[in-house]
């Protein structure tokens, strides 16, 4: 079974660099998108359990300046195939920088078609750390005309043609079987990613990993939106520590407080 | 004219109030609804209304092959923001090979817009060319009562996924977002049954009882509603206390907004520390029940 894994060099919003009100895209370091590495979890077990094909994870670099960020890319694609997927394929072009998600869809769907060739199941995360839209895997269904599932907490069942997996929404959880090959998305929930070991590490720096321009994919991408303000949604905070004392002396020293702020009225 | 195509379900049919906002006329797809829905639509000043039945689950595909025909000449498609509006979107969206934008929280002109970015830890205005695809909160924008008389078809989306079960989720009636004071547990909580130390203290304070999603959605030690954060509910209440929550963005994307932050946490390096007003650096099993009895004294209860 050939599985596609969607992984996101994301930016890291926990570490999101920000000068006079704005948000230093160029500036602020990036990591995997934290549920893409559930995804990439899921593809190898579903692969050791199938006992055969391959697991391919496609990445698309959105972010300036492309220089650095290549090599900052290839650093993520490697935590990924030392976690056990086989190859990784990263797009990367000036062409993407400022795109919306269209490009994005269409730049992992040509990898698929042009790239990878043979495939069951795609496999991405329910939303992104970053961008936490969404909508991505779905634009890809599209694209590739076969069906989406999200939100999938648990694929309960792996045939060579088709998979059950339960979708957790809001109200309820779904069963659901669906024909392969199909997109799915996974949650946060849906399992547990493994740390890869010292010596998988190494061995990941052999596996193949490759940069795709979107002249190889034959790919010419639109722009029309475009990101006009981006600032940090920041509020001034009083960082008051209390941590010396012993526990009774935090706990007054706590009351203390919220009495002077008018959250609580002592007697 | 504008022609703004609104996909919604009868409990998210609320999202009419972004096309008014947009102003023009409306066609509004509702999914799995019926003729009360529809009046509804109409009431929300509806030009058109496809009912469309999506049988046992709605799917994408299936619903944007039942719809392609009414698409083109669309300048706005709206679609709420919840797990399904949102998939519907991310499809039909990709079908039509248009932008889309994902918790737009206003309107800055017809084709400019303000959203949330980074995981609700930024705010982003973007401008689009031609039609654009617009994900909103059902609540954002409450839709006035300007009363039409719309035509209504209806229509069928036969699903190619087979849904095979279903299981109803625990619901409570709590509607934290709206409440005054709120205490919040996370994964410093070790077992469960501690979770009563917080729902004493919060008893205490007139308080609602938060978590953080592992709390909600992994060990399911309380129902959804009470789950804040990016992927859960915004909150803002004059106070938030943090308990045993390490303050990732994704959490602090739902209680940016409170007035008054306080945290409680062993590790005095635990990133909820930048985001809270009083910070105590302590274990919540031996602070919170001191904490709480002393409360109590405080305020004659
Ligand atoms: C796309 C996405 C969306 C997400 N959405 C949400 C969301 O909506 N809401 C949300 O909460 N999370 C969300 N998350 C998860 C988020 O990233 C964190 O994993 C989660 O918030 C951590 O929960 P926690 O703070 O309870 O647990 P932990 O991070 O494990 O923190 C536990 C804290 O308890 C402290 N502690 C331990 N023992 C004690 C003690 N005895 N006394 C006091 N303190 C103690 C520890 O020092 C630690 O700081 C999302 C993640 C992603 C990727």
């Amino acid at each position: 079974m050939n599985i596609v894994v969607l992984v996101k060099p994301a930016l890291d919003t926990s570490n999101l660099r920000t000068a006079a009100n704005k948000i230093m895209v160029e500036d602020t370091p990036l990591k995997i998108s934290d549920i893409d590495r559930n995804a990439a979890e899921e593809a190898i077990r579903i692969k050791e359990k199938m006992k055969g094909g391959k697991t391919i994870a496609v990445m698309v670099s959105k972010y300036p300046p492309t220089p650095k960020r290549g090599g900052e890319a290839e650093n993520l694609a490697r935590e990924v195939l030392a976690m056990g997927i086989d190859e990784a394929i990263l797009v990367i072009d000036d062409g993407l920088i400022g795109t919306d998600q269209t490009a994005t869809a269409k730049a992992i769907t040509e990898v698929v078609r042009k790239k990878v060739g043979q495939f069951d199941l795609v496999i991405g995360g329910e939303a992104t750390i970053d961008g936490y839209s969404s909508q991505v895997p779905a634009r890809i269904a599209a694209e590739l005309g076969i069906p989406i599932i999200t939100y999938v907490r648990e694929i309960s069942q792996v045939g060579s043609d088709s998979v059950v997996v339960k979708r957790d929404l809001e109200d309820e959880v779904q069963v659901v079987k669906s024909k392969l090959p199909a997109v799915i998305t996974v949650t946060r929930e849906i399992n547990t990613p493994r740390i890869p070991p010292l010596l998988q590490i190494r061995m990941a720096m052999k596996k193949p990993l490759s940069k795709v321009s979107l002249g190889d994919l034959g790919l010419q991408v639109e722009r029309r939106a475009r990101t006009t303000d981006l600032k940090p949604l920041q509020i001034q905070r009083k960082k008051v520590l209390i941590e010396s004392g012993t526990v009774d002396e935090k706990a007054d020293k706590l009351i203390q407080y919220l009495s002077q702020e008018g959250v609580v009225t002592p007697r | 004219m504008r022609v703004i195509g609104v996909f919604a379900t009868p409990s998210t049919l609320e999202v009419m109030g972004l096309a008014q906002k947009l102003g023009g006329d409306a066609l509004v797809f509702i999914l799995n609804g019926g003729d009360e829905a529809a009046e509804r639509a109409g009431r929300y000043g509806a030009g058109r209304v496809v009912l469309v039945d999506c049988g046992a689950m709605c799917d994408p595909a299936a619903l944007y092959d039942a719809v392609a025909g009414e698409l083109s000449g669309l300048t706005h498609l709206v679609f709420p923001a919840t797990k399904d509006g949102k998939t519907i979107a991310g499809y039909v969206a990709g079908k039509l090979g248009v932008p889309n934008l994902v918790d737009v929280v206003d309107v800055l002109a017809p084709n400019k817009f303000s959203k949330y970015s980074m995981g609700s830890r930024g705010a982003e205005e973007v401008e689009v060319d031609g039609p654009v695809a617009l994900v909103v909160q059902p609540k954002r924008f409450q839709p006035a009562e300007k009363p039409s008389k719309p035509a209504v078809e209806r229509r069928r989306a036969a699903p190619i996924v087979e849904l095979t079960g279903r299981e109803e989720k625990a619901k409570g009636s709590l509607k934290i977002e709206d409440a005054e004071l709120i205490v919040s547990v996370g994964r410093g909580f070790k077992k469960q049954e501690d979770l009563k130390l917080a729902m004493e203290l919060a008893e205490v304070l007139g308080a609602q009882v938060g978590c953080s999603r592992p709390i909600a959605a992994d060990l399911k030690w309380l129902s959804e509603d009470h789950w804040v954060g990016l992927s859960g509910h915004k909150v803002r209440p004059k106070m938030y206390m943090a308990i045993g929550i390490s303050g990732q963005p994704q959490h602090i994307a739902g209680m940016l907004e409170s007035r008054i932050v306080v945290a409680v946490n062993t590790d005095k390096n635990a990133p909820i520390f930048q985001y809270a007003d009083y910070g105590v650096v302590e274990d919540l099993y031996k602070f919170i029940p001191v904490l709480k009895e002393k409360l109590r004294k405080a305020l004659g209860k």
